[in-house]
């Protein structure tokens, strides 16, 4: 099948009655979630895993949680300019010139520029997305155990060393995750580990109840905690339409932030955050007047704004055609592919064109939906602020519980959720970023069998990483990236 | 802070080493031509226990960061709100879904966020009815049943 049949076809599945109405709900959600600060997206998808049960169809439990992954990258940025408070991490550096421009008054152009970047970097990226994934699908059908050893590891390190946190924590996290992941039957000897006489642990943990209990819940005990509480806005909003100046400012920031932000989603680890940072870094450095950043340079919302929405969309390419989650919530919406039965890689393309093709063709419709709902009705998404968190912790607590409780029916997933929640409580209290965890737990038995089966195939001979072209040349880029990150962190003590 | 990272780092490398003690003894390494279920868990309790040592050492050689006027923090109400959530997953059973969720939300309402009894009601009841209907009555997830209800 081509790309332009392959996007008919898609769009036939996108704008089926059922599909339309989860992209819908989807995009709903993730603005949602986008602008309460406290509950990203990688939670929510979390929370949301066990309703892919219910829902039944692939495509349409995807087609929603890809809503929600695009759809929190738009909503982020209103609190992030109104209130000068994240909704959610990758639109932090968008609070530094958005609110300058909202307390000038500006909310609006703000809000205004961000939605309209969103669009067209999101919109840019789903069409990089399109025609790049197909190829690179085809490309990775020649991947064997040792390309997939070498791809795995260095997207886990990417993972870590992009993260910005402590490497040390990071790689740590990075264990734990693999170690979670080994509990139960191993895979090629049947040997039973780490499950300490425990029948039920035989099956290993469930995704689901690691992602709920950490990021869910784990978020939710870590607010708990705070005592401060959100301002009801006061900000005058303004016109919401930019001018033709605004417009003007901001029209080569959207562009390099789009092409930041889809090159960098496509890199394992890389994802909406590190892409707004550096879209940041380069409007400031290569702007005219860089003493205007930090005081409301409009530059500054429309470039990271852009750069998190290509990122977001562009992170899908690494999942649909090598089956490597980049990110926390690429790793959710993994886990659901999985729930569904369907293996991400390679062959997803070939084998399951529906998923493939409706996905992408419900992120263009899920692209205007947005656009949409995020610039006539940015009043009632700060209404949404006024909801006190005594109300809905206890709720999310309640939908998880049943949530987990509805996997198997058994009340031990919960026991096993709040030990995870647990467990990330105390990640945050000490200062661990989490999103490494998902992603060792959901890579971890790839990592163990490309890792025997490359020894059993080469009979004990390590070269194999390295004789072959395209595992040599992962393996040079992780040598690299060790040794560079070892030179800087040198250089920086030195100094 | 710093007294907790070094307690968590302690108990990172005692962790390791059980690892490589478990994958050595009891799963076995196998040979590098026929590796066997305990290669990778070796290796990773390596790496754990290395790392648990790097970040003692790294530990020692940092000052205590100065965080200024940091904002209050109560450590209490995610420790009920934990304990809270495992009694309610025993009562789910035990008592069923209405009873044990009604009980959870009055009790949450009054120890973590110590609302007044009205609201506390009110919250209460809304959230198991609206969860109940959407889990039960549309979703259809099969739920523990009632104890009172014979």
């Amino acid at each position: 099948m081509d790309i332009f049949t392959g996007l008919i076809n898609g769009f036939s599945i996108a704008l089926a009655g059922t599909n339309i109405l989860f992209c819908f709900l989807g995009a709903i959600i993730g603005t949602a979630v986008g602008v309460l600060p406290g509950l990203g997206p990688a939670a929510t998808i979390a929370l949301l895993l066990p309703m892919t049960y219910v829902i039944g169809s692939p495509v349409t439990a995807i087609i929603m949680m890809a809503g929600i992954y695009y759809g929190a990258m738009y909503g982020g940025s209103t609190t992030s300019i109104l209130l000068n408070l994240p909704g959610e991490a990758a639109s932090v550096v968008t609070c530094i010139d958005g609110y300058q421009m909202a307390k000038k008054g500006r909310a609006g152009a703000a809000l205004g520029i961000a939605a309209i970047g969103s669009f067209i970097a999101g919109t840019v990226a789903v069409v990089g997305l399109t025609f790049f994934a197909p190829p690179l699908a085809e490309f990775a059908l020649d991947f064997g155990p040792p390309e997939y050893f070498a791809l795995t590891t260095l997207g886990l390190l990417l993972a870590v060393t992009l993260s910005g946190g402590s490497i040390i924590k990071g790689l740590i996290i990075l264990i734990v995750g693999l170690l979670l992941a080994m509990v139960g039957l191993d895979p090629i000897s049947g040997k039973i580990r780490f499950t300490f006489g425990s029948i039920v642990l035989q099956g290993g943990f469930d995704f689901v109840t690691l992602a709920m209990g950490v990021f869910g819940l784990g978020e939710i005990l870590y607010n708990l905690e705070s005592t401060m509480k959100t301002e009801i806005v006061t900000t005058k909003i303004g016109k919401i339409f930019p001018t033709l100046k605004d417009w003007a400012d901001s029209k080569w920031a959207i562009f390099r932030g789009s092409t930041i932000g889809f090159f960098i989603g496509i890199i394992p680890g890389g994802g909406a955050v590190i892409s707004s940072l550096a879209s940041y870094a380069v409007e400031k450095r290569y702007s005219k007047h860089p003493e205007e950043f930090g005081e409301g340079a409009i530059e500054g919302v429309a470039g990271p704004e852009s750069a998190n929405n290509a990122a977001s969309s562009s992170s899908f390419i690494p999942l649909l055609t090598l089956g490597i989650p980049g990110n926390a919530a690429i790793a959710m919406i993994f886990a659901a592919l999985m729930i569904q039965g369907i293996t991400p890689g390679p062959f997803l393309v070939a084998e399951h064109p529906d998923v493939f093709w409706g996905v992408v063709a419900s992120m263009y419709v899920g692209n205007v939906m947005l656009l949409v709902l995020n610039l006539p009705m940015v009043g009632l998404w700060v209404q949404m602020l006024r909801v006190p968190y005594g109300i809905l912790a206890p709720i999310i607590v309640l939908f998880t519980t049943i949530g987990v409780y509805s996997v198997q029916n058994q009340v031990f997933d919960i026991y096993s959720m709040l030990f995870f929640a647990a467990l990330g409580y105390g990640m945050r209290k000490l200062n661990f970023d989490p999103a490494p965890l998902p992603l060792a737990f959901v890579l971890g038995p790839m990592v163990e069998q490309s890792l025997r089966q490359s020894l059993l195939i080469s009979g004990g001979d390590l070269t194999i990483f390295v004789t072959r072209p395209i595992s040599g040349t992962l393996v040079a880029v992780f040598v690299l990236l060790i040794v560079g990150q070892t030179l800087f962190f040198l250089k920086r003590k030195w100094r | 802070m710093k007294k907790y990272e070094r307690i968590t780092a302690m108990v990172l490398v005692a962790g390791g080493v059980w690892v490589i003690y478990y994958a050595w003894h009891t799963l076995k390494l196998g040979s590098i031509h026929v590796p066997d279920a305990g290669l990778l868990p070796f290796l990773c309790g390596v790496g754990l226990a290395l790392l648990g040592i790097i970040w003692l050492l790294a530990l020692q050689l940092t000052k205590e960061e100065d965080k200024g006027a940091a904002e209050k923090r109560l450590w209490y109400r995610p420790v009920i709100s934990l304990a809270l959530m495992l009694i309610y997953g025993w009562a789910m059973e035990a008592v069923g879904y209405i009873t044990s969720t009604l009980i959870f939300m009055v009790a949450w309402q009054q120890i973590i966020e110590r609302e007044k009894w009205f609201k506390t009601m009110v919250i209460s009841l809304l959230g198991t009815f609206a969860m109940y209907a959407l889990f039960v009555y549309l979703l259809k997830v099969p739920v523990p049943p009632e104890f009172f209800a014979g």
